[in-house]
């Protein structure tokens, strides 16, 4: 009797597990939406704020999240006017300097393809995406 | 048991055809934007295949370049619509992910991924985008390299400098691809130029920056 209602237990089990096993096997070769990021391109806040003065904060968010509120200094690169304000960055950029990229850490993606564009389209080294974002930042910061 | 089992299942069928459900077209789209588009819009078509409505709680894009609308709060049982997912194409480049979260008051499947994928067309591709040269730096040219994209046929581009700080030669290497040498007059002070590239015919412009930068900072 026991026997026979683990059997009905498992059974039961793997039927409603057949579906997800199926889906990520047949789903195996599509994209995620999150680009992935080495560890080594990763900053925690600890580690931006050891880096002191030369570090330049980079907000990816959009305007009106960056024009609420931001790590103080920071300067704001989104992809919405990327070709607009690149140049107003590059100015603040000088070799030698570190540079931390954030964004909302609820689900967005945004401080990894900015760090991704400034690593790969204008060569910059010592691009870091900020580890748990802005909200990382904030709980920091309190 | 057997019987038990049966009866077990046979419930289970009866409730979920009686139940709420809708049924999607698709809940992945991939959408192909002209170079000139400035929004890409993708249409998630849905069917209440149940017999009872079914209530949108909430409609949730997964980053703010990405809007998305509901026709309606309310489905009726054998009601369709859709839901309009833009995406704003803004600087953006390549391959683009976005996606929808949908929770409804569906008895199962109360929550929904759409995912609406974007290619945008690159016509020219720039690489790399900054050149610059330290203060006191020799002022040799560097060079940038462009290319068009596979879908594009750009015989001649014509760059302009912000600044005459610095002086650009075209050099024109066929199949659509081209160098650029950029070139400051001196390095002595902290200049920065905007270098516009525009290929012929056409109104789409691509940045480049050529800077003078002070020297590293000290570690």
């Amino acid at each position: 009797m026991r026997s026979s209602l683990v059997r009905q237990v498992l059974i039961l089990a793997a039927l409603a597990l057949a579906p997800g096993v199926g889906g990520a096997v047949y789903f195996r070769h599509k994209i995620s939406w999150r680009s992935s990021i080495l560890p080594s391109e990763l900053a925690t806040v600890d580690q931006a704020h050891a880096w002191g003065g030369n570090v330049i904060w980079v907000d990816a968010r959009p305007d009106d999240e960056f024009a609420s509120d931001h790590v103080p200094g920071a300067i704001s690169l989104n992809e919405d006017r990327w070709n607009e304000l690149l140049p107003e960055f590059l100015a603040a950029w000088s070799p030698g300097k570190r540079i931390v990229v954030y964004c909302s850490s609820l689900s967005c993606n945004a401080s990894r393809e900015v760090a991704r564009r400034l690593r790969k389209e204008a060569q910059l080294p010592d691009v870091f995406v900020l580890e748990g974002g802005w909200e990382a930042w904030l709980k920091k910061k309190k | 048991m057997k019987t038990h089992i049966i009866a077990f299942a046979l419930s289970i069928i009866i409730s979920l055809s009686a139940r709420a459900e809708l049924k999607w077209e698709q809940t992945a789209l991939e959408l192909h934007p002209t170079a000139n588009d400035k929004q890409a819009i993708g249409h998630f078509k849905y069917q209440n295949t149940g017999k009872t409505p079914v209530h949108f709680k909430s409609v949730h894009a997964s980053c703010g370049c990405t809007t998305a609308q509901t026709q309606k709060d309310e489905v009726p049982a054998g009601g369709s619509g859709e839901i309009t997912a833009t995406f704003n194409i803004g600087d953006r480049t390549g391959t683009q992910v976005k996606t929808v979260t949908v929770e409804t008051d569906e008895a199962t499947n109360q929550k929904t991924v759409l995912t609406l994928k974007t290619i945008i067309p690159q016509q020219l591709e720039l690489n790399p985008t900054f050149v610059f040269w330290k203060q006191g730096d020799k002022p040799d040219p560097k060079t940038i390299t462009v290319k068009a994209g596979k879908e594009f046929t750009v015989k001649h581009i014509k760059v302009t400098s912000s600044s005459p700080d610095f002086q650009t030669k075209v050099e024109e290497k066929g199949n659509g691809e081209f160098q650029i040498d950029v070139q400051p007059q001196e390095t002595k002070n902290i200049v920065a130029s905007t270098l516009t590239i525009q290929p012929e015919d056409s109104q789409k412009v691509f940045y480049a920056t050529a800077r003078i930068t002070n020297a590293p900072t000290v570690q």
